[in-house]
């Protein structure tokens, strides 16, 4: 398979959310020493390019999303060591804190969003559903995030994501996060209410959001 | 005696209730509590909603068991307690319906996914609808209503699980997204494919609800209507949630905004009508009054 091929057909299974063949285009990638970083970024990432605009045209749906970040993941599982063998830092999207807020127990629109944001580079630290507001600053502080993302489903609880700024206001950390607000009752409008830096209405909305914040493309 | 509900729906418009979960937290509800523990705990709150809307001339009213499935109460510690719960749901229903009005047993779906995005298989979904459609019978109601359903082979296995306990009609509702091609679940079900693939499995009713608004409804309801010979059910939200003046969460499509599609979504072809999220006794007052004028 020549470069061109190996690329297409690393689009491809991202797009069909094929892990296993996203897995074994990874292996040959190392096998026949390619370059890796440019495999991942003209092979894998525009076939995730792709899967975001047909979810956003209504093609694709959550079973499709999830399958291609699954596969995703699988292509980078295989990457990551070879990377680090060679001491070759992947581009990084940055960290995030992300979890549904406390008194929620609503996760599957922000398991969504961890695994497309995982998916596409960045390194996601998922507290779960129903976490106290202050974890999520806790383990902002400890690994050192740049944003953080907060979920709620219902409207009892989405209150809880002002809270949260609120509460970094208290501590004087505002400044240091962008704070991302999603769940079925917010909107923009709600974000901005509540002076939050970002609401995205769907994982594919929010990757590109996050990508925004921290300064990509 | 009352005509069965599936007999009253052929005769005019069935008028259904509106949200139940608001209502609990304005009551008092703590934030992260199972509503469905009040069944037991504080009765009379759930009463006094079920009777708010019959006052409002609701026909029907949904118990107060949206995640009452044993799956949902799990979450909360209660699973063990599923039939108990929902058995006082339908009870208290009932208890406070008066004479020719109905109880629907509502059943909310499991929160989880199916294999091979989630850990669960059908036959789970199943068992865990079933137990909570044994309390919901023994309690008392006339119909189950399993709603808010974004996956079709949830919704399915929920009514094979229902089945497998009662004789009671079953309705569906799926909860549909606007999205460039028409309305889809999250999962990707269509409308035309939901609807056959439920009549096929024998409900009595199929609909639509949560999410769009009543505008929105219309659109979905025409879509309903051309797919199926069923009857047709709508409860759409009161738009989005918006912060008021007060820090309050309220709902971005007020009373007379949301109130003035109902007609529509009536002539677009669904036959029981009521509210969800955003919605409140005084929207069903609303929509009485309109069903009244057009009966007259």
């Amino acid at each position: 398979m020549n470069k061109d091929e190996l690329l297409r057909s690393m689009n491809e299974a991202i797009v069909a959310g094929n892990k296993a063949a996203a897995a074994a285009l990874g292996a040959e990638a190392v096998r026949s020493g390619a370059d890796l970083l440019e495999v991942i970024e003209k092979g894998y990432v525009p076939g995730l390019q792709r899967v975001g605009e047909l979810w956003e045209q209504g093609e694709y749906f959550l079973p499709e999303l999830i399958s291609s970040a699954e596969a995703m993941k699988a292509a980078m599982a295989v990457l990551k060591p070879e990377l680090d063998r060679k001491n070759i830092e992947a581009r990084r999207g940055g960290k995030v804190v992300i979890g549904t807020v406390e008194g929620d127990i609503h996760d599957i629109g922000k398991n969504l969003v961890a695994s497309m944001l995982q998916a596409g580079g960045f390194e996601v630290y998922d507290l779960g559903a129903d976490v106290k507001l202050e974890r999520f600053i806790e383990k902002a502080e400890a690994v050192g995030a740049g944003i953080i993302c907060l979920s709620a489903l219902l409207t009892t609880t989405m209150t809880n994501q002002k809270r949260l700024i609120g509460l970094l206001h208290e501590k004087g950390l505002r400044d240091k996060y962008k704070v991302l607000v999603g769940g079925a009752p917010a909107s923009h409008k709600w974000a901005d209410e509540i002076g939050a830096d970002g609401y995205a209405e769907n994982a594919v909305a929010a990757v590109k959001l996050v990508r925004t914040m921290t300064g990509g493309d | 005696m009352t005509l069965p509900l599936l007999d009253l729906v052929k005769t005019r418009t069935v008028l259904l209730d509106g949200a139940m979960g608001t209502e609990l937290m304005a009551r008092g509800l703590p934030q992260g509590t199972a509503p469905e523990a009040w069944n037991v705990e504080r009765p009379g709150v759930v009463k006094e909603i079920h009777g708010e809307y019959f006052a409002s001339g609701a026909d029907v009213v949904s118990t107060n068991s949206f995640g009452g499935n044993a799956l949902k109460l799990a979450g909360h510690g209660f699973g063990g307690r599923t039939y108990e719960l929902n058995l006082a749901a339908a009870r208290l229903a009932r208890e406070i319906a008066p004479a020719g009005r109905y109880v629907a047993g509502s059943m909310g779906p499991t929160g989880k996914f199916l294999k091979p995005q989630g850990e669960f298989t059908e036959e789970d979904f199943a068992a865990a609808y079933a137990e909570q459609a044994r309390g919901l019978t023994d309690g008392g109601a006339d119909v189950l209503l399993v709603e808010t359903q974004y996956d079709l082979r949830e919704a399915l296995a929920a009514v094979r699980g229902v089945r497998s306990v009662s004789s009671l009609p079953v309705f569906v509702t799926m909860t549909f997204n606007s999205v460039p091609r028409g309305y889809f679940t999250l999962m990707g079900d269509s409308v035309a494919r939901s609807a056959a693939e439920l009549e096929k499995e024998g409900v009595g009713a199929v609909g639509a609800n949560c999410t769009l608004n009543s505008e929105q409804m219309v659109g979905c309801v025409r879509t309903l209507r051309a797919s199926t010979a069923l009857p047709i059910i709508a409860q759409a939200n009161a738009g989005q949630p918006v912060i008021g003046q007060d820090g309050r969460v309220g709902y971005s499509q007020g009373l007379e905004d949301y109130v003035r599609f109902v007609p529509e979504i009536v002539r677009a072809g669904a036959g029981l009508v009521g509210g969800c999220c955003g919605t409140n006794p005084a929207f069903i007052r609303a929509m009485a009054q309109i069903f009244k004028k057009e009966r007259s």
